[in-house]
């Protein structure tokens, strides 16, 4: 009952909205709400699910320790046994279930439970045959078991289950065995996104998208130490190609919303990707990064001009995203173009020429470019207010405060940490955070108030 | 199409999956060459399953100086390893980078640069030595044992020396056949 008064207050705020974005007709959201209201489940469905995996884990973990105690002493066909069984046992079960209609959520568990047992039993036979290969090979079976699991039992926990197997795959490639850019885990991540667009499956393209962040952030993290040159400026190349590719994706998600098929998904890929852009163009505003770490490090070393490769790849990416920029334009074009369109489209210019003119300059410049990053980096968090809130994504508007704050108290500490006597630091730090957050809280909690309001009553924030 | 013959591919992917893989270590075990490799028995550790004994063989490290090589190999580097008949135990003769011609009483084990170095630490001198080196995996590293034998291995009796009889495969794959001690076989491997 819960979940379902809930699903009629949630759709009752959001049809206002689609029928303003043009996906609803007009007049119709009163049919709408009736019709979901006459065809109320007859109660709680996610409690089902939530105890079913809570079963499904605990059976797994009962039948793995099991195995642990008696390990040694069953003969090898009796772990054969067990190990193809169980798999078998789990799968029956869950077909038993769906199949029947009966119990959907025990099915979806038992099939996750399926995934659980063939990972664990690549183990163990890797174990009982003495198999000892390269292990990430393991976890990429585990991982593509899972996602074969999706598309043929159209199972959105199994595909969840592979992505993140896919994810600890890529992390054991890249810093396990020194992989940098660890492509073939695009190719794997890429191939779930059919069934997670064919289904629907909001969840699973939150995991997506977080599993995605994920690889770049591993890859960024390995190119950083393998390069063994802190003051050739090569992590400040990187963040500005990380920044700029999660700015590219932001607008990839712009273009997704203009979509009717993939507007639901528009909306997750540009909150990622906004969070990724944010940290990337936050790290960009210190100074320390735009001289060369090494200068921190106390060598007094600044790093030089960018190197050839680093402007082609930097170039490269920027024609990626202005192309990205222009076909969001041009798939806009004749429809009511927001203000705030126009003016990100300057920012984004201006922006880009900074970055550009970022690779020709040296270490030395590095106080004035973070200025002008810093600058850069106000502004674009006002216009992510202004997106966020013709949006209706308060997610954007939140993310927009949180790293306001995080900028404000950086400069802080980078300014005041060497001027002020520690005990003053500390102290006015204090006062900063106890006044400045006071001041952000009340405007954020405004602003979102608004944008609440409006969407009760149909209109733009 | 139907669940059930959804659910039935699923099941026999999944079957053939792991059935492959003993299929392909028991295809190494018996087609293979059996060799006899010397090695020293490491930091028995348990895991949930029982014990493993981590076998350190003497090809696992290679000394650049004393053998024929297509250098240089770099770290996470394929690697094959051309070894000949020697008494007892075989022995490392050239290492390639892609797989040799074999003359007679010789055979090819596959493996993988874990680490290049030109430094190492000697154990019966306790000192650290100038060698140019490589260490290299062969998938052979790990046995796992009963719970608790994992010790005993480690812990051998005065006069008790260990080595393995390994299986190695016209590839290069490698898969242990037997833990001998003193010669005779302590543990040996069966499909079932």
């Amino acid at each position: 009952m819960l979940r379902e008064s809930g699903f009629l207050r949630r759709l009752r705020k959001e049809l206002p909205v689609w029928v303003q974005q043009g996906w609803v007709r007009p007049g119709s959201e009163q049919q709408i709400l009736d019709h979901a209201a006459a065809h109320r489940g007859p109660g709680v469905r996610y409690l089902p699910l939530a105890f079913s995996i809570l079963g499904v884990l605990l059976l797994g973990a009962g039948v793995i320790t099991f195995f642990a105690a008696n390990w040694s002493v069953m003969p090898k066909v009796a772990k054969l046994t067990l190990v193809f069984g169980s798999m078998g046992l789990a799968y029956a079960g869950a077909g038993t279930a769906l199949k029947y209609r009966e119990a959907p959520q025990l099915g979806e568990a038992l099939l996750l439970l399926g995934v659980i047992l063939f990972g664990s039993n690549i183990m163990l036979i890797a174990q009982i045959y003495h198999i000892d290969a390269h292990y990430p090979n393991g976890v990429l079976l585990w991982a593509l078991g899972g996602m074969v699991t999706a598309y043929l039992m159209h199972s959105q926990p199994a595909m969840i289950a592979g992505i993140a197997l896919a994810v600890l795959w890529t992390g054991m490639e890249t810093f396990g065995f020194d992989r940098s850019l660890h492509w073939p885990f695009l190719i794997l991540w890429a191939s779930c996104l059919p069934a997670i667009h064919k289904n629907r499956w909001m969840p699973a393209s939150h995991v997506a998208m977080i599993g995605l962040l994920l690889w770049s952030w591993f890859a960024f993290q390995h190119l950083i130490w393998s390069a063994h040159a802190w003051g050739s400026g090569v992590p400040l190349y990187l963040m500005q190609i990380y920044f700029l590719a999660s700015l590219g994706i932001f607008v990839l998600g712009m273009v997704m919303a203009t979509d009717r098929q993939l507007a639901s998904f528009g909306v997750v890929v540009k909150r990622y990707a906004a969070f990724a852009a944010l940290v990337s163009f936050c790290a960009l505003t210190f100074p320390d990064l735009q001289r060369g770490l090494e200068w921190r490090a106390g060598s007094g070393r600044l790093h030089g001009t960018a190197p050839g490769l680093w402007v082609i790849v930097t170039v490269v990416v920027l024609l990626i995203v202005v192309g990205l920029a222009v076909w969001h334009r041009i798939r806009t074009t004749g429809m009511e173009r927001p203000a705030y369109l126009n003016w990100g489209s300057g920012l984004l210019g201006l922006g880009i020429a900074v970055v550009l003119a970022n690779l020709f300059l040296s270490g030395e410049h590095g106080g004035e470019v973070a200025v002008v990053f810093n600058l850069l980096f106000l502004a674009g968090l006002v216009w992510l207010v202004y997106a966020g809130m013709h949006a209706n994504d308060r997610f954007l508007v939140n993310a927009a405060f949180l790293f306001f704050g995080l900028g404000l108290l950086s400069r802080y500490f980078d300014t005041f940490w060497t001027l002020l006597n520690r005990s003053y630091f500390f102290m006015a730090g204090g006062l900063l955070l106890i006044g400045g957050g006071y001041l952000l809280e009340k405007q954020r909690r405004k602003l979102t108030a608004r944008m609440q309001g409006a969407q009760a009553q149909g209109g733009r924030p | 199409m139907r669940i059930t013959l959804r659910l039935i591919i699923l099941i026999v992917l999944q079957f053939v999956v792991l059935a492959s893989m003993i299929a392909m270590k028991q295809w190494t075990l018996s087609t293979g060459t059996p060799i006899v490799l010397e090695t020293e028995p490491i930091d028995p550790r348990s895991l949930f399953q029982g014990d493993y004994v981590r076998l350190n063989y003497t090809i696992s490290t290679l000394r650049l100086a004393e053998l024929s090589s297509d250098r240089p190999f770099k770290e996470h580097e394929r690697i094959y390893v051309l070894v000949r008949n020697g008494d007892p135990y075989w022995e490392p003769v050239s290492l390639h980078h892609e797989r040799p011609g074999l003359p007679p009483d010789h055979v090819t084990l596959k493996g993988t640069v874990i680490r290049a170095g030109n430094r190492r630490w000697n154990r019966q001198s306790q000192s650290w030595e100038a060698t140019e080196h490589l260490m290299v995996r062969y998938g052979i590293e790990n046995y796992f044992v009963p719970e608790g034998e994992g010790r005993d291995l480690e812990r051998l009796k005065p006069g008790e020396k260990i080595s393995i009889r390994v299986a190695v495969d016209q590839f290069g794959n490698a898969g242990i056949k037997a833990v001998l001690v003193n010669g005779q076989p302590r543990y040996t491997e069966t499909l079932f």
